[in-house]
């Protein structure tokens, strides 16, 4: 039997850990209906006004669909980049594997605001002007461990017999990686993809540096709440919330339709 | 568990295709992503260390080759004693993660019986770790501050006569933001780990007739210990280079090593001492990746 102790005092402390974790999420998503300037109490009745407030923000709905502009390239770039690297890092053996190994994790454990840093250092040396996608390249780079590390434990997990059999039927390598290879390693891809598109859109550290004239969604809500704080940014974040949870819903759904094990995003 | 499969492997694919073909392949996969990197980060941080042994006049850059700037981390106030404190702001969330998302962790992997049940559950911590940052800093904020809904609770109960300042603005509500922040991850990285704690060895223990408390303190815990030091140095890492949770809630106690780096570069222009920070950081982080792997492999060859 795997049950240990006590059933009801080992839940009672976990849903008060998942109440913690919940009560700031509803605190927000409440205070996006009330119908004062104020996020404080008392409740002053029901109202749509902050949400229809930001569909009239033009500058706040741009910055929305910066944050997508840069995310796709994000996850467009990691994946590019990402999968070859997996490839080579679970298929073959190398010099230098091991240090390749951990430069491609650096950005994990690093500040967000040295890895900008650094960047903002290479782009002004090279003359770029900052834009959205002197962000993507910034991010893309972060990110692509994300990509790495998925990729990589999938391919571990299915070995290489496959591969080997299709290969002993007369496949030659572009169809063992085409038919064999990519199919098996799809859904961790798509995952990743998930996983980068999701951060990217959160990212500030890295972004605050690099960016342009263009903002995108945080850097925006990052001004806001700067200055003052209005419903409005509870409203918008209410909503990115709702649409996080969906694309949850669908990575975890597709991550878990081809692995059987869930997803762990590093960062 | 890693290196398992070039032994039968090599052997069937080295009929299949001579070192040459293999190596040739080799390249393609690995050249465009080393290239890759190459330019993006090990250049980018090559210029950070150039930067580092410059120096400043009059707010340009001076190229020179001088330690100065990366002794000046180590022995010239307020540097690295804002690098301690994040560090210690950094150990306190990994802590109060690590032991708010044990629990959580515990009844995900021993408590929860139906597949459907561990989905769901596991959706619901995941929901909270994907919600974006700046808004969950941002809701302390408003539970925190001295209109915050903890003050009004308070007086309302009849606790306090007046709002209370000292939840908001000092390391106190970085460290909880913190903490808040990264028990989700905490919670996966220990569910990870528990998860590969076979029943058998739980049941072993309970039929040599251990109690529920030695079984907690003398197996599991002990055999969970490689999932939770590696989560926590991630989230140390996090934690400790995180510029928001201090810039929003903290007061000027509670600055860290990021508001630092950002006041060199955009109030200051001192690049090279924000370059210096940075490589001292740098260092710091490649250890720690060091030790994250070394706990990894550790614990995959456990079972």
């Amino acid at each position: 039997m795997r049950e240990l102790g006590s059933r009801r005092k080992a839940w009672a402390l976990g849903w008060a850990v998942l109440a913690f974790l919940y009560a700031p999420l509803i605190v927000m998503a409440v205070f996006s209906f009330n119908d004062s300037e104020f996020t404080s109490l008392p409740f002053k009745g029901f109202t749509w006004r902050w949400y229809s407030m930001l569909l009239d923000d033009d500058r706040l709905l741009q910055s929305v669909w910066n944050s997508v502009y840069v995310a796709l390239g994000v996850v467009a770039l990691s994946s590019l980049f990402g999968l070859p690297a997996a490839i080579a890092l679970d298929r073959y053996e190398f010099p230098g594997k091991a240090w390749f190994a951990r430069v491609v994790m650096l950005p994990i454990v690093l500040p967000g605001v040295i890895t900008g840093v650094a960047l903002l250092l290479f782009y002004m040396a090279l003359h770029f002007k900052l834009s959205l996608y002197t962000i993507m390249l910034g991010q893309g780079t972060a990110l692509m461990c994300v990509t790495i590390t998925e990729v990589a434990a999938r391919l571990r997990r299915m070995g290489r017999s496959s591969e080997e059999a299709a290969r002993t039927l007369g496949a030659n390598e572009w169809e063992v990686l085409v038919r064999v290879t990519l199919p098996g390693v799809m859904p961790a891809l798509l995952g990743a993809m998930l996983i980068a598109f999701s951060i990217s859109f959160d990212e500030i550290a890295v972004t605050y540096l690099l960016t342009g004239r263009q903002n995108t969604l945080p850097m925006m809500l990052w001004s806001i709440l700067r200055r003052q704080a209005t419903p409005e940014v509870n409203a918008v974040s209410t909503l990115v919330v709702v649409a996080s949870i969906l694309l949850i819903c669908v990575g975890t759904w597709l991550s878990r339709r081809g692995s059987g094990e869930p997803i762990v995003a590093p960062g | 568990m890693r290196h398992r499969a070039p032994v039968g492997g090599r052997a069937v694919s080295a009929a299949a295709q001579t070192p040459r073909q293999e190596r040739r392949q080799l390249l393609i996969w690995l050249v465009p992503p080393l290239l890759w990197f190459t330019v993006f980060m090990v250049i980018p941080y090559c210029l950070l260390f150039y930067y580092s042994l410059g120096s400043t006049e009059y707010m340009t850059f001076k190229p020179g080759f001088s330690p100065a700037n990366l002794i000046r981390v180590f022995r010239t106030e307020p540097y690295l004693s804002v690098l301690l404190k994040s560090a210690r702001i950094g150990a306190l969330t990994a802590l109060g993660a690590t032991v708010l998302g044990y629990p959580v962790a515990f009844c995900l992997a021993f408590h929860t019986r139906t597949p459907r049940a561990k989905f769901l559950i596991y959706l619901l911590v995941i929901v909270p770790w994907w919600a974006a940052y700046l808004v969950k800093a941002y809701a302390w904020k408003t539970i925190l501050g001295t209109n915050g809904l903890l003050n009004a609770l308070l007086l309302k109960l009849h606790l306090i006569h007046e709002p209370l300042t000292l939840f908001l603005y000092n390391q106190f509500s970085v460290v909880l933001t913190l903490i808040y922040i990264f028990t989700p991850f905490a919670i996966l990285s220990i569910y990870a780990q528990l998860e590969r704690i076979p029943t058998s060895i739980v049941e072993a223990a309970s039929n040599l007739g251990a109690t529920t408390f030695e079984t907690l303190t003398r197996i599991i815990i002990p055999l969970s210990l490689p999932g939770v030091l590696a989560g926590g140095i991630i989230t140390f890492a996090l934690a400790t280079g995180d510029f928001i949770a201090p810039a929003l809630l903290g007061g000027p106690n509670a600055i860290m090593i990021s508001n630092v780096v950002i006041n060199l570069l955009g109030v200051a222009f001192d690049w090279p001492m924000a370059a210096s920070i940075g490589i001292v950081v740098i260092g710091v982080g490649t250890a720690l990746i060091s030790v994250a792997h070394y706990l990894e492999h550790r614990s995959q060859a456990r079972f």
